[in-house]
């Protein structure tokens, strides 16, 4: 299971990447491999305001829909335009290529108030028991 | 509860759900990966969780013959037919395959693994002739062999041609290695190929052999998507004991002309009193994706819902089964609410792709 360092998680499976000017979101590897191939990607757009727990928007795979939820409030500034075409990146490269939004005017509490990635990796072993 | 094969899903490292009590592979590589195989080469399928009742003895023609909705004495060793044990609402309790394995003596159903039980349970009930009913499903896995490959895959590992066996007909063939094998031209995918009915102790051999030979293993997911594909119904989902075959456009399996059967007098009055409600193919033409229990609406009016629903693998279209309005004919736009959105979709007859795909 891949969790880089530098990013912070939530016990949905999005990460956080923090960045000039607002926080990128996504799905984590761990995510993507429980929802299998993606098909559809959803999400909400540019300028909409959302508050910590929102969502952001739906993954779908085959199977099944899931949510994607804000993990801080905020707004929306950018969402991820290459999903439309290729919801696929969600699989192949999670944290790269496959983003989903970026928000801004996050506070920095509730940033620092997420997981890091070794408190990630223990609280998916604790799930796995 | 785990099929034979079990053990060889977990070396695969397949995604197993609970489907119904049975701990089966949902995908191994992907869904969509598997789908493709299926219909580009070959796909392989275990589906030893399908149950298996036998019915004997010289009553059961006869008895088959009013509880099943075909013309049974009709029927010639060798022969399979898809049909379906009704209650007397002309609801649908189980679709099946059954079998001719001694023209008038003895007889194989096929039957849905999460209605077994309460199939087998009605047979009994109704069993006024007295024919023999017996539960053999824990006698038997079932491999299912899809693909145009098939024919290629099967006489490499057990030395069967397959043009010599039509559509919806079976062979019994004997192997050192397997035992006897019932192969049936059959099967849920739309893409040919065979349905394979052995023993459980034999059965992780020839799963391993047909995979050697390039078989690819493939899940319930698609297997799903697969069959959604072809219009194929799902019991449970499409129908159920609250709709009949005339709704869900399966009067091919009905035989209204024979002398009596369990649900025909319920089949004819709703004939007569005019069908409301069918079962019909629908193509989404805006980005989405519908699922079972969207609602389909057209002129702000509620006018069916979804009882199946996916995204196709081969045409990257959303695509779905459900019940509408019995006017909308072929070709009628209509939208499908999928949670705030409603998409832009088409009634259209399936199937929605052809079955087979050049590799």
């Amino acid at each position: 299971m891949d969790i880089p360092e530098g990013l912070r998680y939530t016990r949905d499976h999005e990460w956080v990447r923090v960045e000039d000017g607002g926080v990128r979101i996504g799905i984590t590897d761990y995510a993507q491999h429980e929802l299998g191939d993606v098909v559809f990607v959803d999400l909400k757009s540019a300028g909409t305001a959302v508050k910590k727990g929102d969502p952001v928007g739906t993954v779908e795979s085959v199977k099944a829909v899931s949510d994607v939820y804000s993990p801080v409030s905020g707004a929306i500034t950018e969402a991820n335009a290459d999903l439309e075409s290729g919801p696929e990146l969600v699989n192949q490269d999670c944290y790269g290529r496959g983003w989903m939004v970026i928000i801004a005017g996050a506070p920095v509490m509730e940033i620092e108030a997420l997981m890091d990635a070794p408190a990630y990796r223990a609280y998916l072993e604790q799930e796995a028991k | 509860m785990r099929t034979p094969l079990f053990h060889e899903h977990e070396k695969l490292g397949a995604r197993i759900v609970d489907f119904h009590g049975w701990d089966m592979p949902v995908w191994y590589s992907g869904i969509k990966e598997e789908h493709l195989a299926t219909r580009r080469h070959a796909g392989l399928f275990d589906v030893s969780h399908m149950g298996e009742i036998v019915v004997k003895g010289p009553l059961s023609e006869a008895y088959l013959d009013r509880v099943l909705t075909r013309n049974i004495p009709a029927m010639k060793d060798g022969g399979i037919l898809y049909t379906f044990l009704l209650n007397e609402r002309g609801g649908i309790i189980d679709d099946l395959i059954l079998y001719c394995m001694v023209q008038g003596e003895r007889y194989m159903l096929c039957v849905n693994s999460s209605n077994k039980d309460k199939d087998h349970a009605w047979m009994v009930s109704r069993n006024s002739e007295g024919a023999v009913i017996e539960d053999k499903s824990d006698s038997y896995a079932m491999l299912a062999l899809q693909g145009p490959f098939s024919g290629a895959i099967l006489k490499t590992c057990v030395g069967f041609e397959l043009s010599t066996l039509r559509s919806f007909h079976f062979a019994l063939h004997k192997t050192i290695p397997y035992g006897e094998l019932v192969i049936s031209r059959s099967g849920y995918t739309g893409a040919g190929g065979v349905e394979i009915f052995l023993s459980p102790e034999a059965a992780p051999a020839l799963w391993q052999s047909f995979l050697d030979q390039g078989a690819v293993p493939c899940g319930l997911g698609a297997r799903d998507t697969l069959r959604l594909e072809m219009g194929y119904p799902l019991h449970g989902n499409d129908i159920t004991e609250s709709t009949t075959p005339l709704e869900a456009e399966l009067a091919f399996a009905v035989d209204l002309g024979k002398a009596d059967f369990i649900g025909k007098d319920a089949l004819l009055d709703q004939q007569r009193r005019g069908i409301a409600r069918r079962l019909v193919g629908i193509e989404v033409l805006d980005r989405g994706i519908p699922r079972e229990h969207c609602r389909c609406i057209k002129d702000a009016r509620e006018v069916g819902m979804v009882t199946s629903g996916s995204l196709s693998p081969v045409s990257g279209k959303g695509i779905a089964l459900g019940y509408v309005d019995s006017q909308l004919k072929e070709g009628t736009e209509i939208f499908i609410e999928v949670r705030e959105k409603h998409l832009r979709s088409v009634i259209r007859k399936p199937p929605f792709v052809s079955g087979t795909l050049q590799a």
